[in-house]
């Protein structure tokens, strides 16, 4: 009961910011019926799920100060479990969701495990060279689509056990129940016993283990919560895409770009992966079909991003969070 | 008979790779950052090799120079006019710094070159190979194994036998009494951006010769890179070139192993697959590598 009131518990943030998420709120529940075209509804059903990402990404990353890159297979440790139940056994969405989640946390043990033995750099690239393994696994097993990945059955009628509807809006409520349970979920993690250890840890590891912290295990909880995140959004990317292969949910830069968002809202903040999210996904989105368009410009749009990425870690590595931070410092 | 050619293969290859993997351990060495962007270095590399050779109508073997100018150059300004502002955030702003700088020069190739695969075609030593008894060698995999070999020597003598080498040594093992003894600090950064660039320029030079360019090349080979890296010990230059050569060694045997018990699984499409997981038990079960004394 204490951990559901901590949850939906808002009031130790300012009064603008609390207003912002009444208005921003409204706006998500009312967006379908604003009459929206079906692009922007893609673009917002994207925004909302890798703001599920990065909250996620943000226990280990943010919060617990970890490099973590290796996101993706989780991504697609949830994808792949959801689509494989469904051609296989016709088990629908509701059974093997929670069963794929169950895999990724159980994996995230089993890689975690060793992978916490490891600090700075060389966890970084481990997490990458974890992620990478998987993908190379996925590209060649046959069983599973190999690289031509999989295509989930079509159903003629909508289905709700097997999640399948024909307009994008069901999606769209859907995922938005997925993103507020995430945001009550890190509005009470942030005040946790687990929140404030793995903050502690980010300051100072050595002064954390000598208050008898756990260091490793505490990490290793925090990033199975991450796991299990971003498990639940590989499942609804494998039923809302219809179609999966490992170069769509086990991709390097799916894991970079969890960490990015969240990095560049601002890591270790509530707010940091929602808004580097509503940032950086339209901003993809737009740039890619405005510039796509064009024959010579191939690229051009990545370049932007990635310059972008530069300014941000040279500038301001506390992220777009930090630099309104910033400002209501000097006004104050 | 295949593994003894095998492992004379993956020689060659794993001479390269510890040219590769010399500028990385370098910077690391130095200041303490990975550099994802390394990799791109290797590709710009490949592609300047690629296109003097083509447009100035030489050899691509005499055109290695100019890939180890641009190396050296690109280096020099990533250092200049972005990394030194990387070093005063914190290190996983570092991190995303460089991944950034990677995705700039991969998609800057890309609007330049196109997706396109391209190869040197021909020159002096492309198509040609050497027998020795029962092996077969192709001469641009020779050259390129002979001439990483050099490079290597010549970059292992300067830091070790010349004042400058020995200032970035003393900056690597200790950078606030190699700043009170006179040395400066951002100018031997610079030098190892300088070094790193390149070295990893010329190795993109020597492996145009028999790998095709294109934008994305890069992230397979700094994979390879790290797990030299971590194996002989981050930041130890000896350590790196030993670990080129065992994983070198490792990439090329594992597919002839998998070749001969005809399964499937330690086939060609795994041969990354084996440096990942290479890395990945290395730095858990041995963290400071073969030769590392920094941690």
């Amino acid at each position: 009961m204490e951990a559901l009131k901590d949850a939906f518990d808002f009031s130790d943030f300012s009064k603008s910011e609390q207003i912002g998420l009444i208005i921003f709120s409204l706006f998500l529940i009312a967006f379908p019926i604003l009459g929206a075209g079906s692009f922007t509804k893609t673009v917002m059903i994207q925004f909302l799920l890798f703001s599920l990402f990065g909250m996620g990404w943000n226990t280990i990353g943010g919060y617990g100060g970890q490099v973590e890159l290796g996101k993706a297979q989780y991504v697609g440790i949830g994808a792949y479990t959801v689509a494989l139940m469904m051609v296989w056994w016709k088990i629908p969405f509701w059974v093997s969701m929670p069963i794929g989640v169950l895999i990724a946390l159980g994996y995230s043990f089993i890689i975690g495990y060793p992978l916490f033995r490891l600090k700075g750099h060389y966890f970084a690239i481990a997490t990458i060279c974890t992620s990478l393994v998987l993908k190379d696994i996925f590209d060649n097993w046959d069983l599973v689509g190999a690289a031509k990945g999989i295509e989930l059955p079509i159903h003629e009628h909508p289905d709700f056990l097997y999640m399948q509807f024909k307009s994008d809006t069901y999606y769209y409520y859907f995922i938005m129940v997925l993103f507020y349970i995430g945001l009550f979920y890190m509005n009470w993690f942030r005040k946790s016993k687990l929140g404030y250890q793995l903050r502690m840890i980010k300051d100072d590891e050595d002064a954390a283990e000598s208050l008898g912290i756990d260091i490793r295990w505490c990490k290793i909880k925090a990033y199975s919560i991450a796991s299990a995140f971003v498990a639940v959004g590989g499942g609804f990317m494998a039923v809302y895409n219809l179609y999966i292969d490992p170069a769509s949910v086990m991709e390097l830069s799916l894991s970079i770009k969890i960490a990015l968002m969240a990095m560049l809202g601002g890591a270790a903040s509530l707010w940091g992966p929602i808004i580097g999210a509503a940032f950086l996904v339209p901003l993809d989105r737009f740039l890619g079909s405005w510039l796509g368009g064009h024959k010579g410009l191939i690229g051009v749009d990545f370049m932007i991003y990635a310059a972008l990425i530069m300014v941000v870690s040279a500038y301001q590595p506390r992220g777009i969070w930090g630099i309104i931070e910033q400002f209501r410092k000097r006004g104050a | 008979m295949l593994i003894i050619d095998a492992l004379l293969q993956g020689i060659l290859m794993g001479l390269l790779f510890a040219l590769v993997a010399l500028g990385l351990t370098i910077i690391f060495g130095v200041m303490d950052i990975v550099n994802f962007a390394h990799g791109e270095f290797l590709m710009l590399g490949m592609y300047t090799v690629y296109w003097t050779s083509l447009i100035l109508n030489i050899d691509p073997l005499l055109a290695l120079p100019a890939s180890a100018v641009m190396g050296i150059l690109l280096g020099l300004a990533s250092y200049y006019w972005f990394i030194r502002y990387l070093l005063r955030g914190p290190a996983i702003a570092q991190l995303f710094g460089t991944f950034g700088l990677m995705l700039f020069l991969q998609y800057l190739a890309m609007f330049l070159f196109k997706t396109d695969y391209r190869m040197v075609e021909k020159g002096l030593l492309v198509g040609k190979s050497l027998s020795i008894g029962p092996f077969i060698f192709d001469w641009t995999k020779l050259a390129a194994g002979i001439l990483s070999l050099i490079s290597f020597i010549v970059v292992f003598y300067f830091i070790h036998r010349t004042r400058t080498g020995k200032a970035l040594q003393a900056t690597a093992l200790n950078k606030e009494a190699a700043s009170y003894m006179g040395i400066k600090t951002d100018r031997m950064n610079a030098i190892a951006w300088a070094i790193g660039g390149g070295t990893v320029g010329i190795a993109g030079g020597l492996l145009v010769n028999f790998y095709y360019a294109f934008p994305m090349v890069g992230i397979l080979f700094v994979m390879v890179a790290f797990a030299c890296v971590a194996l002989g010990g981050f930041g130890s230059i000896k350590g790196v070139f030993f670990a080129g050569l065992l994983i070198g060694i490792l990439e090329m045997v594992f597919p002839v192993f998998g070749q001969l018990m005809g399964s499937d699984f330690l086939g060609p499409h795994f041969k990354f697959t084996i440096v990942y997981l290479a890395y990945f038990i290395i730095v858990v079960v041995r963290p400071q590598g073969l030769f590392g004394w920094k941690h």
